[in-house]
């Protein structure tokens, strides 16, 4: 665990033990059941901002998977089961596990809306079988028995509270680890994700699965909370305040979470004491939740700002570019005539409806060179690095990287088969910190030395840097890191000075070019600033029309006529 | 007159500032030609001129009308039209149906099957089925129906026949003449200077030139190092 | 068996019809509005009060339809000033939280789940088929599904308006560069698809519990009829939801299986994502 996890961890189990000891020794035991339920709520809170705030999915059954645990715990208890209600509620988290993958699987290829359907369909038709069905007990008022040692209201409080803290702890942890952050990246981009090898599937079903799997928690904590239960605790509009809360408060966040729990029992606890209908309630969370939506933040997310900017300065990062001339582009040497080919491509054909896009594309990238791809617009070139990292449906020939086939496999197998790619437009999540952007895309948590160094010879910010914070320009820095932090054999650069500056294009350029030499990384890059092509590339090649018109070394290409009609048009033309 | 003003233009992409204190004029009845590398900020610029992105600083005067506050469509009912690059018609529509959606409502259909009689018979043929120099015509005829008074032109030759190209510059040319003030951005410089009167050159998202049309023909030395660098 | 089964037959026709309207605003205006149902309730239930109220039959009809088009142009403008460029999921998601905001307001106002009397706007049975009796409500929701299936199609067709709204539905950004008046426009489509619901729902609810929730929900067999119509095509979802009643009806005539009926909906959209996404890979639009 490094020093920043381990202090923020510490700070927050104090924070958690003074806040529990305050509430138990002050309070009446009523105030300390309602703080109870509060928790139980965070918990459940916990994992709908998993699905929800994390992975941007809207799941709106999550209180079924809680009456799941809740039913689990329930049933053991009437049949006087072995173990105690600990071992019990795990179990009941367990059981919602397999409902949650059944549920999700169908619906988290396609659209994210569909999820969002499925799950409604599925939380409308629990509520009436649970109806019908009742809670183990429930009719003969068994109470579901806790443990000795946490049968005073306080002491309940008080393991609910640990349940959180755990849970809130675990949940910061993964974050850091290429899955965790997967979550927060393919709610911002899916095909950005797949690139860095993340299978976008995988990721959102496990995203889901652990939601049910926390939500299962929370009803078995219920259970031991209330003793018996019953239906109404568990219904699809309980399942829907939930996400609404979520999406206002930002339950992603374990502060986030805990204010929501505290919004779901203490609201309506308000409005009682002051005369008025509890269930105006969800109508305040509506119209928050409406208004984090249409600002595209979230409570926790916006204090996390606040105290950024109060305690920290400036909300920008300088940029990474640098005034100083001392970053000079050497354009690599060429690469020898037997050296091998990294990247082969031969026949490459891509067609979209009667348009053939690419038309018997070869050519190959030797081990160790920077080779240019240039052309006029809507020449092919997106094209071909679509079709040669995996995002085209189909294509006709052959892929090969470093002698190995690549035709047929899907895009995150072929950025673990080390090759990657970055995109015209910048696709890194802003709710990523910079370290853990390089832990997605590195596919590992790099060593601290290791991603300082990259960083810094990249000219980016630190690991700690929220990228929200980080200029536009300098992502695209950033973006160029990402790939080289995975050591691929070979970087598929779309435009990566596409919006920048003249001179800080030249500093990028100066990056690029060091780039087989430094890390042993094969580069071809698809750029229309000439000035850049012709500071890092040795060999270059032209695509018009979907063909290969001109290849060799940069300069002798960029005085062929050929090219120059490519881009100008007829150069008789000219004279006329 | 003028009847396009833009001064001290601002267009921000994604975040990062693509356009950069542009600043141009089209005079009524002449073709400016807008030229410039791939990713310069040619078609940006354009959009920010018709509203299709909001403009982070800066005047744009239509006639003597301010209309850079202004929606996308109610710069386009106070006279811009914009002919998107990458053939934007509506593929589920035909063709009769592409030109009827845009019409203002003393133009008539017929204007454009006059100009482009290989569109008749294609008439009730779906607009995605159509080759691209057909989808180009429409989308021409359909900013015609829509009586712009500046018509601003987005890589017009993209991937279409050279033939097709140099009929369409043509035609170009007589609406000009006509009166039609026209603002062109083309990658194929030749063809654009051809028929365009003043010129402006785009570099890393700001003017690098400003003159005449036919300056840049006759030093065609010029415009190779304004696309190819140095 | 036979008779159960039929029974479904006014459910199916509102399925279908309040199905077809959230394609319609899903296809012209982008948006999958979980609002749907709830709008129609509003509707019915301002109707319904105002004939406790003792206002004439004809005069709270009028009125409780006007309620649902305004409120329904009302979620349109809220979707328009803030979140015309958001989306497709956030678009979803807000409509999300308006529904738990329409639904804790409606069940306030209109006093809880108890369910309360409905006037039955078409009562009796139209005619007997094979001895079986099909209500005339069953014949009116099916005919007013068919109706507004066409009504939508030839409008779309014929009209320039419907040419208009075809462009905005396939390029937004292109149709405001030609004029098209992009606001105006989606405010009419979200007016259409709620005075369309609210009249689906005044029909069938003397059939239904009705409380403002149960109403609200009926959006879920409506998003399996869109579903089965692809979100894309208003015939198919039309079948679609009459099929859905059917077999709910039938299920329910089963004896072992009648509290399982309102599983069918969940289990046909598991069907038919299973079905439809089994090569899909990842979301296309980011």
């Amino acid at each position: 665990m490094s020093s920043a996890n381990l202090k923020s961890t510490l700070v927050t189990i104090l924070i958690a033990c003074v806040a529990t000891a305050i509430i138990n020794f002050t309070l009446t035991s009523y105030w300390v059941f309602l703080f109870t339920g509060a928790v139980v709520a965070a918990i459940a809170l916990l994992g709908v901002g998993l699905v929800a705030s994390r992975a941007g999915m809207i799941s709106l059954c999550q209180m079924s998977f809680a009456a799941i645990g809740a039913w689990v715990v329930a049933w053991l208890n009437v049949k006087h089961a072995p173990g105690s209600l600990l071992l019990w509620v795990l179990l009941g988290g367990l059981a919602a596990v397999p409902f949650g993958i059944a549920i999700g699987l169908p619906a988290l290829r396609l659209r994210g809306i569909n999820l969002a359907i499925v799950t409604l369909g599925f939380a409308a038709a629990f509520d009436v079988i649970l109806l019908s069905y009742t809670f183990p007990g429930q009719t003969k008022f068994i109470f579901v028995k806790r443990p000795d040692l946490f049968s005073s209201d306080q002491a309940y409080f008080a393991l609910c509270v640990a349940v959180f803290v755990i849970l809130a702890i675990a949940l910061n942890l993964l974050s850091q680890t290429p899955l965790g952050a997967s979550w927060l990246a393919l709610r911002h981009s899916e095909r950005g994700t797949a690139a860095h090898g993340v299978s976008i599937p995988q990721s959102k079903l496990s995203a889901f699965a652990l939601s049910a799997f926390i939500a299962g928690l929370s009803g078995g904590l219920l259970a031991g909370q209330l003793g018996t239960l019953v239906a109404e605790s568990f219904t699809l509009m309980v399942s829907m305040v939930y996400f609404v809360v979520t999406t206002m408060a930002g339950a992603h966040l374990a502060e986030g979470a805990i204010f929501g729990g505290m919004l779901i029992i203490f609201f309506p606890e308000v409005l009682r004491r002051l005369n008025l209908p509890q269930d105006i309630g969800n109508v305040f969370f509506a119209l928050g939740a409406t208004q984090a939506l249409s600002m595209g933040g979230t409570m926790a997310e916006d204090l996390r700002g606040l105290f950024r900017k109060i305690f920290k300065g400036k909300e920008i990062v300088a940029s990474g570019f640098t005034e100083d001339a001392a970053l000079v582009a050497v354009v690599p040497p060429a690469v020898k005539a037997n050296a091998k080919a990294m990247l082969d491509i031969k026949n490459l054909t891509v067609r979209y409806g009667s348009v053939v896009a690419l038309n018997d594309v070869s050519f190959a990238v030797p081990e160790g060179s920077v080779v240019g791809l240039i052309g006029p617009n809507g020449a092919g070139k997106s094209t071909l690095i679509d079709g040669v990292t995996g995002f085209l449906a189909t294509y006709d020939g052959t892929v090969l990287l470093d002698g190995q086939k690549l035709d047929g496999l899907l895009a995150h197998l072929r950025a673990r088969a080390g090759i990657r790619r970055t995109w015209q437009q910048t696709r890194i999540a802003p709710q990523l910190s910079v370290g853990d952007y390089l832990t997605l895309a590195a596919s590992r948590r790099l060593k601290a030395e290791e991603s300082e160094e990259l960083l810094l010879w990249m000219g980016c910010p630190g690991p700690q840097t929220a990228i929200s914070q980080i200029d536009a320009g300098t992502r695209r820095l950033l973006d160029v890191a990402g790939v080289i932090a995975a050591r691929p054999k070979i970087v598929l650069l779309d435009e990566p000075a596409a919006g920048l500056s003249h001179q800080e294009s030249t500093q990028l350029a100066a990056r690029i070019a060091q780039i087989p030499a430094r890390f042993g990384t094969s580069v071809l890059m698809v750029e229309h600033d000439m000035d850049l092509v012709r500071m890092v590339c040795n060999t270059i090649f032209v695509l018009d029309f979907g063909k290969i018109i001109a290849s060799g070394p940069t300069q002798k290409v960029l005085d062929d006529p050929r090219v120059i009609k490519a881009y100008i048009g007829d150069p008789e033309g000219l004279a006329t | 007159m003028s009847a396009l003003r833009v001064e001290n233009l601002f267009v921000n992409r994604a975040g990062l500032p693509v356009v950069r204190n542009a600043s141009l004029i089209v005079d009524e009845g002449t073709i400016t030609v807008l030229l410039g590398a791939n990713g310069a900020g040619k078609t940006t610029l354009l959009e920010g001129i018709a509203g299709a992105v909001a403009s982070s600083g800066g005047v744009i005067r239509l006639g003597d009308i301010y209309v850079e506050k202004l929606g996308p469509s109610r710069r386009a009912k106070a006279g811009l039209s914009l002919i998107e690059q990458g053939r934007a018609v509506f593929v589920d529509l035909t063709v009769e149906e592409n030109l009827e959606v845009a019409r203002h409502d003393e133009a008539s259909t017929d204007e454009v099957f006059k100009i482009f009689p290989e569109l008749v018979q294609r008439r009730h043929v779906k607009s995605g089925l159509l080759s691209g120099g057909e989808q180009q015509m429409l989308l021409i005829g359909r900013s015609l129906l829509a009586r712009p008074k500046v018509l601003l032109i987005d890589e017009m030759s993209l991937g279409l026949a050279p033939l097709i190209v140099q009929r369409l510059m043509k035609l170009v040319a007589e609406l000009s003449r006509q009166g039609l003030s026209v603002l062109l951005v083309e990658q194929f410089a030749s063809l654009a200077l051809a028929v365009g009167h003043r010129a402006y050159v785009l570099r890393h998202g700001h003017i690098a030139y400003d003159g005449t049309c036919k300056e840049l023909r006759d030093d065609p030395q010029k415009l190779h190092h304004l696309y190819f660098g140095e | 068996m036979f008779t159960s089964t039929v029974a479904g037959l006014a459910a199916g026709g509102a399925y279908a019809l309040i199905g077809v309207c959230l394609v319609f605003t899903y296809r012209l205006v982008s948006v999958v509005n979980f609002t749907g149902a709830a709008i129609g309730a509003t509707g019915t239930f301002a109707m319904v009060m105002l004939r406790e109220q003792g206002f004439s039959l004809p005069f709270s009809i009028l009125a409780g339809l006007a309620c649902g088009t305004v409120i329904a142009a009302l979620l349109g403008a809220v979707m328009m000033k803030w979140f015309a460029s958001a989306p497709a999921q956030t678009k979803a998601a807000v409509t999300v939280a308006l529904l738990v905001g329409m639904i804790a307001l409606g069940l306030r106002i209109t006093g809880g789940q108890h369910p309360r009397p409905f006037p039955d706007l078409v009562p009796g049975s139209a005619f007997t088929l094979a001895g079986v009796v099909i209500t005339r409500a069953a014949l009116v929701t099916i005919s007013l599904a068919f109706i507004f299936t066409i009504a939508a199609t030839r409008f779309l067709n014929r009209t320039r308006m419907g040419l208009q709204l075809r462009a905005l539905s396939e390029r937004p950004v292109s149709a405001e560069l030609i004029g098209i008046p992009v606001r105006k426009l989606s405010i009419g489509v979200w007016a259409t698809a709620g005075i369309a619901t609210t009249l689906a729902l005044m029909i069938i609810a003397p059939q239904r519990a009705p409380n403002f929730l149960t109403f609200s929900m009926l959006v879920v067999p409506a998003f399996a009829a869109a579903l089965i119509g692809g979100f894309r095509s208003f015939w198919l979802t039309l079948a679609g939801g009459i099929a859905l009643g059917l077999l709910e009806g039938m299920a329910a005539g089963l004896s072992g299986l009648a509290q399982f009926r309102s599983a069918v909906p969940f289990l046909i959209i598991l069907a038919v994502l299973l079905w439809s996404q089994r090569r899909a890979r990842w979301d296309e639009q980011r």
